[in-house]
C-alpha cells in the first residue's frame, strides 16, 4: 500500500517540501537581489553566482525537477547506507544550477541527456521521512 | 624576464627521499615520515641541523604532525608548518617551501608529505548545507560522470580509458616506491569489478599511506654548501588557482587544469611540447586523457590517440606518469604531490633505474585537490 506522504516529514527540509499533488516535490531557492540569479540550497550564506549575501534574499519555491545532463550507474555502495546498484545523475534544476540526484529508473538504458526529470517524494524505510528521487517527467504526468 | 621563483639565485631540489606507498597498516606515521626525510638528507648530503624550515603536507594524521615527528631528528628549533589541501596537500607544501627560499627567508627548506589512511572527512560535509544526493561530494561519482561524457562526446570505447590504467600499472611495476607492483593487461583492467559508471576498480587510485620528502636549497646556498649541481634540479615555475564558475557543463576541472598548467608554462618560458615528463592527477583513468590535452602536450581531442601511439609511454614524446601515477604508484594524499616532484627529479638526474625516460630535461608536476584547487610546478635540469 502506498503510504500517505503528507504524514511524513522531509528528510532534508532545507531543500524541498511536498507539492500540492501529494507526490511531487517543490524545491526552495533564493533569488539574488544583486544578480537576479537563483541559488540552491536556499540557506547557502552567499549567492552561488555573485557571492552577494543572501540574508535578505527572497526565497523562491519552484516545482522540483530539471534537465538530465549526465548519468551513471553506481555499482557499489560509495557511502554508508547507500543502495547499490543505483543511478546518479547531474541535473540542471535551474539556470546555472546543477545538482547531483538519485534517478529512480531500474535501467540506465532508459535515460538520455536532455530528458526532463521531475522530483518526487519517496518514503524512506524504517523512518517517518521521505527523500527525493528523480523520475522521467512524462511518467509522472500519465 | 625574471620571475619570483628565480629569487635568491633560484630554487633547487637537492635531495629526495621516499617511504614506499602501501596499503593501510599499523606502521606509525612517524616511521613513514622519518624514513623519507632521512633518505632525502642522505641523498642531498645535508645534515638535519642545516634545515631551517619544514612544510608538512598531510590530510589525516592530526594537529602538529611535523613537530611530533621531527623531534626524533633533533630539536633544532626550525620553523614547522603543516599544510592541508586535499590531494594537493604535498604540492602546496612544496610551493610554500619554494616561496620561502625564493624570497630569501631561508636557504635550506624541507617539503614533505606523510599520511595514514584516514576517515575521509571533508569540509564539504560540514558546511551546514544539505544536498539532494548522498554521493554529491564523492569524487568517484564526479569522475564517472566526466568519463561517461568523455566517451559519449568522443565516440570512444571504454578501452580508451582502460589503456591509461594499463600504461600506469606497467610503469608502477618498475617503481620500487609504488603501491601496486604488478603490470595489468587491458583484459584484466576491463574485467576488474565496476565501481561507478564505466570505471573499473583498476582504473581508480587506491587509498593507502606513505611518505615523500624533498630538500630545497637556494642557488646562493648551493654554492656555499658545495652541492653537486649535476644532481640538482631547478624549480622553474609554481602556479596555483581554484575553481571558477563552470560556464560549460563538465568543463570546470579541465579549465582549472588548463589555467594552472598554462600559467606555469608561461612562467617557465617553455611550450608544452618541451615537456619530457608530466606527472598528473590520474585518480581516475579518464583524467589523464583529458588533462594531457588541457596541459597541451597533445592537441585538443588527441589524448587517447597520444596514448595509443605510445607518445605518453616511457621513451615516448612525453612520459606521462612515469612513476605509475596515482592509479599505479598510489595516492596517499599528503605525500602524493611531493612524490611527483621526487619522480621528476629522479628522472631528470637520470637515476630512474628500470624506468628511465631518455633525455629527460623538463618536467611538470600537476595536481588538483577535490577538483576545486589546482597547482603546477615546472622543473628542469639545473642548466637547461
Amino acid at each position: 500500500m502506498t503510504p500517505d506522504l503528507s504524514t511524513l516529514k522531509p528528510q532534508r527540509p532545507s531543500l524541498y517540501r511536498l507539492a500540492a499533488d501529494g507526490h511531487s516535490l517543490d524545491f526552495f531557492f533564493t533569488h539574488c537581489p544583486a544578480c537576479q540569479g537563483l541559488s540552491f540550497p536556499a540557506n547557502a550564506p552567499g549567492c552561488m553566482h555573485c557571492g552577494h549575501p543572501t540574508e535578505e534574499a527572497m526565497q523562491v519555491v519552484r516545482p522540483g525537477g530539471g534537465t538530465l545532463l549526465e548519468y551513471v550507474t553506481l555499482h557499489v555502495a560509495l557511502v554508508p547506507g547507500m543502495q547499490a546498484p543505483s543511478i546518479a545523475g547531474d541535473i540542471r534544476i535551474a539556470e546555472q544550477v546543477v545538482e547531483e540526484g538519485v534517478i529512480a529508473v531500474d535501467d540506465e538504458s532508459r535515460l538520455q541527456p536532455g530528458m526532463a526529470l521531475r522530483a518526487v517524494a519517496v518514503p524512506l524505510a524504517a523512518t517517518d521521512t521521505y527523500g527525493c528521487q528523480f523520475v522521467l517527467a512524462q511518467e509522472t504526468t500519465r | 624576464m625574471s620571475q619570483w621563483i628565480d629569487g635568491n639565485d633560484g630554487v633547487y631540489v637537492v635531495g629526495i627521499g621516499m617511504h614506499p606507498y602501501q596499503f593501510p597498516s599499523d606502521t606509525p606515521y612517524t616511521h613513514l615520515g622519518l624514513t623519507a626525510v632521512r633518505a632525502a638528507l642522505a641523498d642531498a648530503g645535508l645534515d638535519w641541523k642545516q634545515v631551517q624550515s619544514a612544510y608538512v603536507g598531510t590530510t589525516s594524521i592530526g594537529m602538529a604532525a611535523g613537530r611530533v615527528m621531527f623531534r626524533h631528528l633533533g630539536s633544532t628549533g626550525l620553523a614547522v608548518t603543516q599544510v592541508e589541501n586535499a590531494s594537493a596537500s604535498g604540492s602546496f607544501a612544496f610551493r610554500q617551501a619554494c616561496m620561502e627560499v625564493s624570497h630569501g627567508i631561508s636557504d635550506v627548506v624541507l617539503a614533505m608529505g606523510v599520511d595514514k589512511h584516514g576517515d575521509g572527512r571533508r569540509a564539504a560535509n560540514k558546511d551546514g548545507l544539505e544536498r539532494l544526493s548522498d554521493t554529491a561530494t564523492v569524487p568517484a561519482v564526479k569522475f564517472a560522470l566526466m568519463a561517461r561524457s568523455y566517451l559519449r562526446e568522443r565516440g570512444a570505447g571504454i578501452e580508451a580509458m582502460a589503456k591509461v590504467a594499463v600504461k600506469n600499472h606497467g610503469n608502477a611495476s618498475l617503481n620500487p616506491y609504488a603501491q601496486f607492483r604488478k603490470p595489468r593487461t587491458l583484459e584484466q583492467v576491463l574485467a576488474s569489478p565496476k565501481v561507478a559508471g564505466d570505471l573499473t576498480v583498476q582504473q581508480c587510485c587506491p587509498r593507502g599511506e606513505g611518505a615523500a620528502a624533498v630538500l630545497l636549497v637556494s642557488g646562493r646556498a648551493l654554492r656555499r654548501l658545495n652541492l653537486d649541481p649535476r644532481r640538482c634540479v631547478r624549480v622553474r615555475a609554481s602556479t596555483a588557482s581554484s575553481e571558477r564558475d563552470e560556464t560549460v557543463y563538465g568543463q570546470g576541472a579541465i579549465d582549472l587544469v588548463r589555467g594552472t598548467a598554462q600559467a606555469a608554462l608561461a612562467q617557465a618560458g617553455i611550450a608544452p611540447t618541451t615537456l619530457d615528463l608530466l606527472e598528473l592527477h590520474d585518480a581516475f583513468s579518464v583524467e589523464e586523457l583529458l588533462y594531457s590535452e588541457a596541459v597541451g602536450v597533445c592537441a585538443a581531442g588527441e589524448g587517447a590517440a597520444y596514448l595509443e601511439r605510445g607518445d605518453s609511454r616511457i621513451g615516448g614524446r612525453c612520459a606521462i606518469n612515469a612513476s605509475g601515477g596515482l592509479i599505479g604508484m598510489g595516492h596517499p594524499l599528503g605525500p602524493t604531490g611531493i612524490g611527483q616532484i621526487a619522480e621528476i627529479t629522479r628522472q631528470i638526474r637520470g637515476e630512474a633505474e628500470g624506468r628511465q625516460h631518455p633525455n629527460a630535461h623538463w618536467g611538470m608536476a600537476h595536481m588538483i585537490g577535490l577538483g576545486s584547487v589546482a597547482i603546477a610546478h615546472v622543473l628542469s635540469a639545473a642548466h637547461a
